[in-house]
């Protein structure tokens, strides 16, 4: 087997745009380090769930981290500059890429990326409004109108 | 194809566009709010029925310990004039709108908590294991110890004792000394191990008192029975519990206390005769001379509560107050304490009693 630095596989989205990349950076994702490992890889691994800009997205991000790897455990700078990256990272997307982003790192199985993914939408959401989160998570306010209020009063804390 | 989910999500910002996030199933929502600080669970919990049930779910809290996310999380209990039972809260920050916050309304606040089940109405020590804490009773008639699972907010039982006539529990593990028992011999002493749930009694060669002998710690009483005096065994240092309302705390070998003059001091723990002044505190208010305060443990900070009367109740009502403080050590005889925020958590009628307040990790 060739090394997996030179060893190449094609990904392929959903919406049929196909990305070469190195078997490092394929098994950066757990769901094609078992299709690889299963030897179903020969051709393009197509992946039913992710589009092409998500795909092109979670790709950079499994770059950069076979890339930019903490040499060790101990390697506390690696592992800052790698951290300061990702936020940098997540900064450019809005959150519907961020949830198309946690859907699709879920679904390839990559747990760095869902983490942070995951922490973006926590800081986001820890200052919303429950009617700013209702809309974001797309979540119906399934409390009737007498619980309503009567969590309105239990809760005037919040509302005061 | 490629190009319309391009479009679609460079040029809408979120904010703008309500529905156009997929969905996430439950167990994707779970692992964004185990992300999220236990502060902000309160008004988390708002949003629906869904949310408020996985904001209490096993599963959050089995994520949150994955992802190594473990903070303290304050608990204070309150009793209120004519109502018999303690009422108790969190302490959480509200979501403000920006029209709010730049009338600076404050942030945090004390919220109720409801419990699944009825709380003990009589304890005389709250203490925090973990996420559980323990209210312990002093009378001997009791033989069991409840305790608050704080991530379900369920009230549960420890098993029965059987032999103990004062309860007392510790790290790891819970020692119970006879209440007539001399400390030099413990002769009727069970250890209540926290992991199993399960008391056991101490080994015959064990029950000799011998510092170094013992896990865990003793919990000694005063006379005045309000305070507790806890002694590690192992390494033979002490420290302070108790639940009534204290101007002292100790956070890891450092007593922190305030004194009726109006400011804060700290000794070690080991020479608590040389008081030392807290530095620093910059921005804190002035406590007026009849505020009660209380000083709490808060994961290595340092809660303080006070109360103030509110004059537009025409003096019916006080108002609590609370800061946080955190340490830094100016070599071995400065301690600088920097004030990351205080606030006006909650409105109380004036003759309200403070309880208890204690921190648990969850």
């Amino acid at each position: 087997m060739a090394s997996s630095s030179t060893n190449k596989f094609v990904l392929k989205s959903n919406d049929d745009v196909s990305f070469e990349v190195t078997e490092a950076v394929a098994r950066e994702f757990q769901v094609i380090a078992h299709i690889i490992d299963d030897d179903c890889a020969k051709k393009a691994i197509p992946l039913s769930n992710v589009t092409g800009e998500i795909l092109s997205k979670m790709i950079e991000y499994g770059k950069k981290h076979i890339e930019e790897a903490p040499v060790d455990e101990e390697d506390e700078e690696g592992k800052k500059k790698l951290q300061i990256w990702d936020e940098e990272f997540m900064k450019q997307f809005n959150m519907e890429i961020v949830f198309q982003l946690i859907l699709a790192s879920n679904y390839l199985n990559n747990k760095g990326l869902l983490d942070l993914t995951c922490c973006t939408v926590a800081d986001h959401i820890k200052d919303m409004t429950p009617d700013e989160v209702r809309t974001l998570f797309n979540v119906k306010n399934d409390y009737t109108t007498e619980e309503e209020e009567e969590i309105r009063k239990e809760n005037s804390w919040a509302f005061e | 194809m490629a190009s319309s989910a391009v479009t679609n999500g460079q040029e809408s910002p979120a904010a703008t566009e309500p529905n156009s996030n997929p969905s996430l199933p439950e167990d994707l929502v779970i692992s964004c709010l185990a992300c999220v600080s236990r502060l902000h669970y309160p008004s988390l919990s708002l949003v629906s029925k869904t949310f408020r049930s996985l904001l209490a779910s096993p599963v959050l809290y089995q994520t949150r310990s994955l992802l190594n996310h473990i903070e303290s999380c304050l608990y204070v209990c309150l009793q209120y004039p004519s109502d018999p039972i303690p009422r108790w809260f969190t302490l959480c920050n509200r979501n403000l709108s920006s029209k709010k916050k730049k009338k600076k309304k404050s942030y945090h606040a004390l919220a109720p908590i409801s419990f699944t089940n009825a709380a003990p109405l009589e304890w005389s020590d709250l203490v925090a294991v973990d996420h559980r804490l323990y209210a312990i009773c002093e009378a001997a008639t009791s033989s069991y110890v409840s305790f608050l699972d704080c991530t379900s907010h369920t009230w549960l039982q420890a098993p029965s004792l059987r032999l103990a006539h004062t309860g007392r529990i510790f790290d790891e593990k819970m020692y119970l000394p006879g209440s007539c028992e001399k400390l030099e011999s413990l002769n009727c002493v069970e250890m209540f191990d926290i992991k199993t749930q399960t008391w056991k009694p101490i080994p015959p060669e064990k029950r000799k008192f011998k510092p170094g002998d013992m896990e865990g710690k003793i919990v000694l009483k005063t006379n005045s029975g309000r305070k507790g005096f806890s002694l590690k065994p192992k390494e033979m240092t002490s420290e302070w519990t108790g639940v009534e309302r204290d101007s002292v705390c100790l956070i890891e070998d450092i007593f922190y206390s305030y004194t009726s003059s109006g400011d804060f001091q700290w000794s070690y723990c080991k020479e608590a005769y040389e008081q030392r002044k807290l530095e620093g505190l910059e921005g804190l208010p002035e406590f007026p001379p009849y505020s009660s305060v209380t000083l709490v443990d808060y994961g290595g900070k340092m809660v303080v509560f006070w109360d103030k009367y509110l004059p537009s109740s025409w003096f019916r009502e006080k108002m609590i107050w609370c800061a946080v403080i955190s340490f830094e050590k100016r070599g071995s005889d400065v301690i600088w304490g920097n004030v990351e925020w205080f606030d006006a958590v909650l409105k109380v009628p004036k003759s309200y009693k403070f309880m208890s307040a204690i921190a648990a990790t969850v």
